[in-house]
């Protein structure tokens, strides 16, 4: 959030009055010269900041105001006060899916996250090259196909005769094959699990980056030291990828509080309501039930929500540096 | 240096206040919605049935599942009206839907548009009052069951009142069935009662083989479900609680009864086991491949079923008590009305009436639809569909079109989507059902 349109551009104008000569020119010129310099550095922002102004605080502040009113997107809305807000934290249907939510970081963030380290320092481990392009190929792929169409191919996986009930046929599992998506119990964490398909992924490849940075000395003296696989990983990698960690954990955990795509594609928060999130129920209510109002309340509680988690775990992995 | 890097963080600080502060400026403060300007418009004007013959572009907007149909009515009729040209503007057919509302309310709306949300729209003003093209053209003689379709009273309650808009054609819901099953059971016909489909159920369960097809993970248990409304509560009482008549509720006996005839049926194993966990298109797909007995739905699904099952699939209106009456979901394929701001009204109304020609009749069965209006029948190539058009005209002989419930109000669709997955699992009454869903549809009217 620090790092908002004018910052980059600003940062190059600084750093040419940086570069000249010292005390070449008396102060008074020099802040004129500076003062003009800053302005023609908000100059080249300001595009950028329109651009930032109407897309994206114009659309906030909108959604504050509809928050507010009980209104149908058409005709003359009407001051509510604070009734969508007492509406969105009564409803049980709406807390539920808030619900949903939180348990679909274990599997969009926990099993990412803990499959990614492992994952990562396997492939440091094995230091072949070929099975290491391999695998970081094979595990990308699920971040480049977008999640709506991820999502299809996995209805299919799940449905009664999909693979997953092949599978579980040819193991001699007969007995727990059912239409997985349509099962009360099943739906939830079978949606979580193609969320975790496509987040391991990125979790692998940016953990994997972040083994390339930790200094090889390190694990050679691990090495000699006599340390295994496991305590190399628990005393190098794990230490060294603080940072790394700190980013899959914000983003998985972003993606799965405001998970999408994927349940909307695959269940549209069904059986009954048991796979609803926040992010289908804002759809449903704003675009086909026509609630903006109530639709702008339960958004704004969400976006909130998704700051009071992350911003904890932001300091949480930073603390030390 | 401390204090220089302390002031750019000050002006950052402001900077980002400045612009949020901007940003608020550029949103009115005012409440939001536009109000309803366009009341004004909607006052009938003079009609007229003479197009004239200055050029004229006409814009339709409608669902883009309707282009084949649309685009051969649109070239029929401008081969009789050659200065009328008419472009058109489609959205996939939910979110057409959805955004009508929207696009009528603009700057350049269209001049013949797809109408889902009725009394909503003429609640806000944006369509156009067609009583003097009604009396021009002579639309009171259409069939009564259909002219409610596009009536809207001064309360907003459907089924009556002003007429807004006037259907390209109609959809017509039943049972489809395979023949060769029904063959290998011994059935000799198709059912036409309730007790005569719950015995070939029974059989069919009883030789292990799928008694009815649905994908309820897209609703399709509600088309069953409905049949049994229909038959329980009777034509007007659906059909008011569609049209938001006052005090309609589906938080009655009757209602009740079916669902708990429909909870005994998923109970008894009269659906596919895995029915929540399949989607309207794998139903189908099982059902040509003859994994079932039947398949509830509609005409959509006749020309994918006739080309792949060739004879081996019949068609019935729903069977019905043995004193109910034949009733069946059918209702608009395009409601067509024309907007407010249309500045073509004469040219649209003409396309409309076009619609109750025999010709358009004609396009209309030959795109799987039934037809506006009434008189001959047109002609049908293959023998579903022949069924299913008879199936119909039985249907608008017996004044038997009931409105689909899901388009009651707009949450009522997902509702009662959910509501029947938690019914067919056992995981509400049908009480508690048919409270959750008269709840929504309570809030949803603003009641």
């Amino acid at each position: 959030m620090t790092t908002v349109g004018p910052v980059p551009a600003a940062q190059p104008v600084g750093r040419v009055a940086g570069t000249r000569p010292q005390g070449a020119s008396t102060p008074a010129p020099r802040r004129r010269r500076r003062q003009r310099g800053w302005v023609v550095g908000w100059l080249f922002a300001l595009p950028a900041l329109l651009f930032y102004a109407v897309f994206v605080l114009r659309p906030l502040v909108s959604a504050v105001q509809y928050s507010f009113y009980d209104w149908n997107g058409i005709d003359l809305a009407r001051f509510v006060g604070m009734a969508n807000y007492t509406k969105v934290l009564t409803d049980p249907q709406l807390l539920s899916s808030i619900w949903h939510a939180f348990f679909l970081i274990i599997f969009f963030t926990v099993l990412p996250v803990v499959g990614g380290l492992l994952m990562a320092a396997l492939i440091r481990e094995l230091r072949s090259k070929g099975f290491g392009t391999l695998a970081r190929t094979v595990l990308f792929l699920p971040q480049i196909i977008p999640g709506a169409a991820a999502a299809i191919a996995w209805v299919w996986m799940y449905s009664t005769d999909g693979t997953v009930n092949q599978v579980l046929s040819a193991i001699g599992l007969d007995g727990v094959t059912r239409a997985w998506l349509g099962d009360f119990t099943w739906a939830l964490p079978a949606v979580g699990l193609i969320g975790t398909w496509i987040n391991l992924g990125f979790c692998t490849i940016l953990l994997l980056s972040g083994i390339g940075k930790i200094d090889g000395t390190i694990y050679e003296a691990a090495r000699l030291d006599g340390a295994g696989f496991l305590q190399t990983f628990r005393a190098v990698t794990v230490p060294g990828l603080k940072q790394e960690i700190g980013v899959c954990v914000t983003m998985s955990v972003i993606s799965a509080l405001a998970s999408f795509d994927i349940v909307f594609m695959s269940t549209q928060g069904g059986p009954g309501y048991s796979t609803m999130v926040p992010g289908v129920l804002v759809y449903q209510l704003g675009f086909t039930q026509s609630q903006v109002g109530l639709a702008s309340a339960l958004a704004l509680l969400l976006t909130l929500l998704i700051l009071l988690v992350v911003l904890p775990l932001q300091r949480a992995f930073r603390s030390e540096d | 240096m401390e204090n220089t890097r302390r002031a750019q963080r000050t002006w950052r600080a402001l900077a980002v206040a400045g612009t949020a502060a901007a940003a608020l400026a550029l949103t009115s403060c005012s409440a939001p919605g536009s109000g309803s300007g366009a009341k004004d418009a909607a006052a009938p004007q003079s009609a007229s049935t003479d197009v004239g013959s200055d050029p004229v572009t006409l814009t339709l907007y409608d669902g883009a599942g309707l282009k084949t149909v649309d685009d051969a009515l649109i070239a029929a009729f401008t081969k009789q009206h050659p200065n009328v040209k008419i472009e058109t503007r489609y959205d996939p057919d939910n979110v057409q839907a959805v955004n009508a509302p929207r696009v009528l309310a603009s700057d350049d709306p269209p001049d013949i548009a797809r109408i889902v949300a009725l009394s909503d729209i003429v609640k806000s003003g944006l369509l156009t009052d067609l009583s003097p093209w009604a009396s021009a053209y002579g639309w009171s003689d259409l069939p009564s069951g259909q002219l409610a379709q596009y009536t809207v009273d001064s309360n907003g309650v459907r089924g009556s009142g002003t007429q807004y808009t006037l259907a390209s054609g109609f959809t017509v819901t039943g049972l489809y069935y395979s023949t060769t099953l029904l063959e290998k059971l011994g059935i000799d016909h198709a059912p036409t009662t309730t007790s005569e489909l719950e015995a070939d159920l029974a059989t069919a369960k009883a030789h292990n083989i799928t008694p009815i097809m649905a994908g309820n993970q897209t609703g399709g248990v509600m088309t069953s479900l409905q049949f049994l409304m229909n038959d329980a509560m009777g034509r007007d009482a659906v059909n008011g609680w569609v049209f938001d008549e006052p005090d309609a509720t589906v938080a009655n006996p009757q209602a009740e009864a079916a669902a708990t005839t429909i909870q005994g049926w998923a109970k008894d194993g009269y659906f596919n086991a895995d029915t929540n966990g399949t989607d309207g298109t794998g139903a189908l797909g099982r059902f040509a491949k003859g994994e079932a007995l039947f398949y509830a739905s509609g005409n959509w699904d006749a020309a994918a079923l006739q080309k792949q099952m060739g004879s081996d699939v019949g068609f019935v209106l729903p069977p019905r008590s043995a004193d109910g009456k034949t009733l069946a979901m059918s209702d608009p394929v395009s409601n067509f009305g024309i907007p407010a701001k249309s500045e073509h009204k004469d040219a649209a109304a003409a396309f409309l009436n076009f619609l109750t020609t025999p010709e358009a009749r004609q396009i209309l069965v030959d795109n799987g639809f039934a037809p506006t209006g009434s008189g001959t029948q047109p002609t049908t190539n293959g023998e579903l569909s022949a069924q299913v058009q008879a199936a119909f005209a039985d249907l608008v002989k017996a004044d038997g079109q009931v409105q689909y419930v899901q388009n009651a109000s707009n949450g009522a669709s997902a509702t009662w989507n959910a509501q029947v997955q938690l019914l067919v699992a056992g995981k509400t009454t049908p009480a508690a059902m048919m409270k959750a869903v008269q709840a929504q549809y309570v809030q949803d009217l603003g009641r």
